[in-house]
């Protein structure tokens, strides 16, 4: 037990101070016997021949930098006791934190930010059969009809970017906006596409974009964990709690789920008979109890959870003030149309606009409820989908206002977006034609948009074809997104890595990935 | 091999092991040899040795010669019993340098002409050295004492060469006349331009492959398909060698660009694992893609002219590309220099402010003040601590702190300021006023603070100002604002 141990901690991203090591390291030292020595020789003779007959990417134990530098690991060594402190990014950053609004369920390009005038001549046509040939779809069976665009489009403001009519709050800041027309991804279901949207990964088991952030950055708040997470639209998208797992990094780099109103983290405050100073004993007996188990057996993952406990007594008195939207004036809710004690995504607008205040490093709201297949009222696009847009139109602007009007817009990068696209089909579940309109899954072309710090705004990248369905200029991919993500925070995306499975695990994956320069300001 | 005289067993030993540690060197030589493919990095680390080792041999085998022709004077007579010894150390040096080089070699994925000589160069310079030996221990016997000398001479004389093809694979091909002053190379009949192009004849940039072909070649593809590394044994250097192809046949097929490889291979998605630039190396433009698919198909000649081909797209535009991020390269010596002035007092400050004060980046000696987060416990003596910092700080943000117009000689000081947040804070005009001096200033937040329009002549006055975050205050849209502010306020 405890040689297994005392390896883990080797190979961990986690070290001690300088003085703490050499202790420890002799008292270990004292301990080893003959046979430990002899053991661990054969051991480590053993594990570097193995080494040499492994393929050239998987032998990071050495830790040698490879010169192709595309592995060269990047120093995120940091005290385990405080494995959220504030680190420098590599190079000078252009954006201090991210708020991510994330649409679950895929919200209709071709009825929001993508103007295809030429889709509404052929609406009800038969769908070409190039259209077809090849492709999977989650419901579109036969030949389905093309639907055309719902809602009149016009261009808006001194970019003349075009916008429908579902958006009049957030047309305000359209000059403000890059929106990307030509994302595209690989999965056409929902849970996949968000995990690969938020994991670079449609599988299980990666970590979240904004655990790959703070396990980079730290968070400068130690108040309020770095990573919050808020859900609203009634459900919990479809990628589950996944979507802000940590994966294979310690775990205390997963994103925490807060609520926007009542206790923000269940079970944070103590209870009703139990004081603060009471509460702080039991904290200090419980470290103390830690330590020695720390002492013992050397895992770091047991300092984590020191201080962890520390930081959810902390958490006791900042995160409730940081939720506590009551706190803004009647004039500021209104603006965001918010509603106290509601779940609601305003509610969750605001909520961010005050952590983004408090130092938090990404804040990722998700809005569940656009996936406008047209099964149903709420996922007709005439009906549930204009509900959605009235949903996010009015706090999105309030937030961007607030951001821009105290200058945070210069260190905070907002990103919008689904997990993919809509068809230019109209969904004929069954080979029916359904009672209600709306549109089936389209990977192939879906649309984000990006404001903030380092992103030029006013412009629009990517194409695609006349109906609205193919990509035909600058397709970007999820993990392109992810790159410019971090190179905006400043850090090359492939020396942010973490060894794991014998891989320099990364975010943006194994596949190259670029940085989006076109949409940098 | 027969041990002559029951003295000599210990030498006889020696003499058979070192034989036959050559002999199963050249026969690793001969079964894997370096091929152009990268192997474990065990193999790359032991390799990275062989510069180090390398030299022994080479400079014992020196000393052996000035050795043998000292002990031919009287009073140097004595050296002339080392030298069985430092042959002996020669002959192991040689063999251990030489395995070493193989491990370079075959783990970094070096081959090509110049490798081979190499490689066979040092088990020349091994088995020559140990005849020596086999001779000089015999040297009592003339028939064998003139052969030493021979051999002596023609060891020194393999191990130069060696030596020099060994320069020519670390240091570049000319590394001997690259540098060498004019009228030295004019004596030795050394031509500038010949230099290390001397087996890939420079192609003629009147015609059109010289001119537009060659040069997207030499740019994208020869650092893995050229003289020294010939990956799938495709050389892509000289016309002759693209025509030639490589280990699977031809790359190229004469007007036929659907089934000519290398152009397969260029117009593949970048993704796919037969894409070529290989490794994320910079992918060949569409108007280079387009040059190749225009040679190709209008005979792949080496002698078109230049102009010969109408549609081909104009020089300047075949170069047009998304820009490419080029991410900064870390000196971590350069990065400690800049900081070191400043070093301890900052980690002390960092020490007493935590998650508040830290540097830009890890490639900055700049410093970046975060204090927002703290909220009502920063005030004016944390502000005071980083008063030492002063010219450091680039960025700082002291918004919803208690921070008050008694801190305003500290910010003042901070000239180099170029983003400063003073949102929600109580502070006033009398601090505005001070700020006079921030010439670097760019972004100011006053959002919130009871900031009054009088306190703006003195930021019309800081010539980088962009932007003036002033809602929430006493400024509002329809204020009276000096002409240099225009258009800078945001509300």
């Amino acid at each position: 037990m405890n040689d297994s141990m005392r390896h883990g901690s080797k190979r961990s991203h986690f070290d001690f101070d300088s003085e703490r090591r050499s202790n420890r390291h002799f008292e270990q030292l004292q301990a080893q016997t003959r046979r430990h020595f002899l053991g661990s020789l054969t051991g480590g003779l053993g594990s570097m021949f193995l080494n040499t007959l492994a393929s050239p990417i998987s032998s990071m134990a050495l830790g040698v930098e490879r010169a192709t530098g595309d592995t060269a690991t990047f120093d995120l060594k940091r005290d385990p006791k405080n494995p959220l402190a504030a680190l420098p990014s590599e190079f000078a950053p252009r954006a201090k934190r991210v708020i991510y609004l994330h649409m679950a369920g895929a919200p209709s390009q071709l009825e929001l930010f993508d103007h295809k005038p030429e889709l509404t001549k052929f609406d009800g046509q038969d769908c070409p059969a190039s259209f077809l040939a090849g492709k999977r779809f989650a419901f579109i069976t036969g030949i389905p009809k093309l639907l055309g665009t719902q809602y009149p489009f016009h261009q808006s403001g001194q970019s003349g970017q075009w916008i429908s009519d579902r958006l009049p709050h957030l047309e305000e800041h359209i000059d403000d906006l890059c929106i990307i027309k030509s994302m595209r991804t690989d999965q056409f279901n929902h849970a996949p596409a968000q995990l690969l949207v938020q994991t670079g990964n449609p599988r299980l088991g990666y970590p979240s974009l904004g655990s790959w952030v703070v396990y980079g950055l730290g968070t400068e708040n130690q108040n309020l964990p770095g990573f919050i997470v808020l859900v609203s639209g009634g459900n919990t998208p479809d990628g589950g709690k996944q979507l802000w797992g940590s994966g294979f990094l310690p775990s205390v780099y997963q994103g925490v789920q807060c609520r926007s109103h009542g206790e923000p983290v269940l079970y944070l405050e103590s209870p009703p008979s139990v004081s603060p100073s009471q509460r702080r004993k039991m904290l200090d007996a419980m470290d103390e109890i830690n330590q020695r188990r720390y002492a013992e057996f050397g895992n770091p993952e047991t300092l984590t959870r020191i201080a962890q406990y520390e930081m959810s007594f902390r958490m006791q008195m900042d995160a409730t003030d940081a939720m506590d939207i009551r706190e803004e004036s009647a004039s500021v809710r209104s603006k965001y149309g918010s509603q106290l004690g509601e779940a609601s995504f305003a509610n969750n607008c605001l909520v961010a606009r005050r952590l983004a205040e408090r130092g938090v490093r990404f804040i990722q709201l998700y809005h569940w409820g656009w996936d406008s297949h047209g099964s149903s009222a709420r996922e007709a696009l005439n009906i549930g989908f204009a509900e959605r847009c009235r949903q996010v139109d009015q706090p999105i602007a309030a937030l961007l206002a607030d951001l821009k009007e105290r200058g945070m817009m210069e260190d905070t990068l907002l990103v919008w977006g689904g997990e993919f696209g809509r068809t230019s089909m109209r969904e004929n579940r069954s080979g029916q034609e359904m009672k209600f309109v709306g549109r089936d899954h389209n990977p192939g072309a879906f649309t984000i948009w990006l404001a903030g710090a380092g992103v030029k705004p006013g412009m629009s990248l990517g194409q695609t074809d006349d109906l609205g369905y193919e990509i035909v200029k600058d397709p970007i991919e999820v993990r392109d997104l992810h790159a410019t993500m971090l190179y905006l925070l400043g850090f090359d995306h492939r020396k942010l890595n973490y060894s794991f499975q014998g891989l320099d695990q990364k975010l943006t994956g194994v596949k190259p990935a670029r940085v989006v320069t076109e949409v940098l300001a | 091999m027969i041990v002559p005289l029951p003295k000599l067993s210990v030498r006889a030993y020696f003499g058979v092991v070192t034989l036959v540690l050559i002999l199963a060197l050249s026969l690793l030589l001969l079964l894997a040899p370096p091929d152009g493919v990268e192997r474990a990095q065990l193999l790359q680390f032991v390799g990275r040795f062989h510069p180090l080792s390398v030299h022994l041999p080479i400079a014992v085998l020196f000393l052996v010669a000035l050795f043998e022709l000292a002990g031919r004077s009287r009073h140097f007579s004595y050296l002339l019993t080392s030298v069985e010894f430092l042959l002996c150390v020669a002959i192991c040096g040689a063999i251990l340098a030489a395995f070493l080089g193989w491990c370079l070699a075959r783990g970094g994925g070096s081959s090509g002409q110049l490798m081979t000589q190499h490689m066979w160069g040092a088990i020349l310079v091994a088995i020559a050295t140990w005849i020596c030996w086999f001779l000089g221990a015999r040297i009592n016997v003339p028939r064998f004492a003139r052969f030493y000398g021979f051999t002596l001479i023609a060891t020194l004389g393999l191990v130069s060469f060696t030596g020099y093809r060994g320069g020519q694979l670390s240091r570049g091909e000319n590394h001997m006349t690259q540098f060498m002053p004019a009228p030295l190379r004019s004596l030795l009949g050394v031509s500038a331009s010949e230099n290390g192009t001397s087996d890939s004849p420079r192609a003629d940039p009147s015609t059109f492959y010289g001119a537009r072909i060659q040069p997207l070649f030499t740019d994208h593809c020869v650092t893995c398909h050229g003289q020294n590394k010939h990956k799938a044994g495709l050389r892509l250097d000289s016309f002759a060698a693209v025509i030639r192809g490589g280990k699977h046949g031809p790359v190229v097929k004469v007007g036929d660009t659907k089934n000519s490889e290398l152009f397969r291979r260029i117009t593949l998605p970048p993704m796919d694992d037969d894409f070529m630039p290989a490794e994320h190396k910079r992918p060949l433009s569409p108007g280079d893609v387009k040059l190749i698919e225009l040679w190709i198909s209008h005979g792949a000649s080496a002698t078109q002219s230049a102009e010969a081909i109408k549609t081909a797209p104009p020089a300047s535009i075949g170069q047009a590309s998304v820009a490419e991020i080029e991410f900064e390269e870390i000196d971590p010596a350069a990065v400690a220099k800049e900081r070191s002035a400043l070093a301890t007092i900052f980690s002390q400050i960092q020490q007493r402010l935590p998650n508040i004060v830290d540097y830009r980046s890890r490639t900055s000696a700049d410093v970046v003040i975060a204090a927002s987060w703290r909220g009502p416990q920063f005030g004016d003596a944390e502000l005071g601590a980083l008063a030492p910092l002063r010219d450091r700080i680039v960025a700082a943000d002291f918004s919803n702190t208690a921070i008050t117009d008694r801190s305003a000689r500290v910010l003042a000081d901070m000239k180099n300021l170029r983003q400063l947040r003073l949102t929600n804070t109580s502070i006033t005009d009398a601090t505005i006023e001070e700020l006079g001096s921030l010439r670097e200033l760019e972004s100011l937040g006053i959002f919130g603070t009871r900031v009054t329009p009088s306190a703006l002549p003195v930021i019309a006055q800081l010539p980088k100002l962009r932007h003036i975050y002033a809602g929430a205050t006493k400024i509002s849209a329809s204020a009276d604002v000096p002409a240099s502010l225009k258009g800078k306020l945001v509300f």
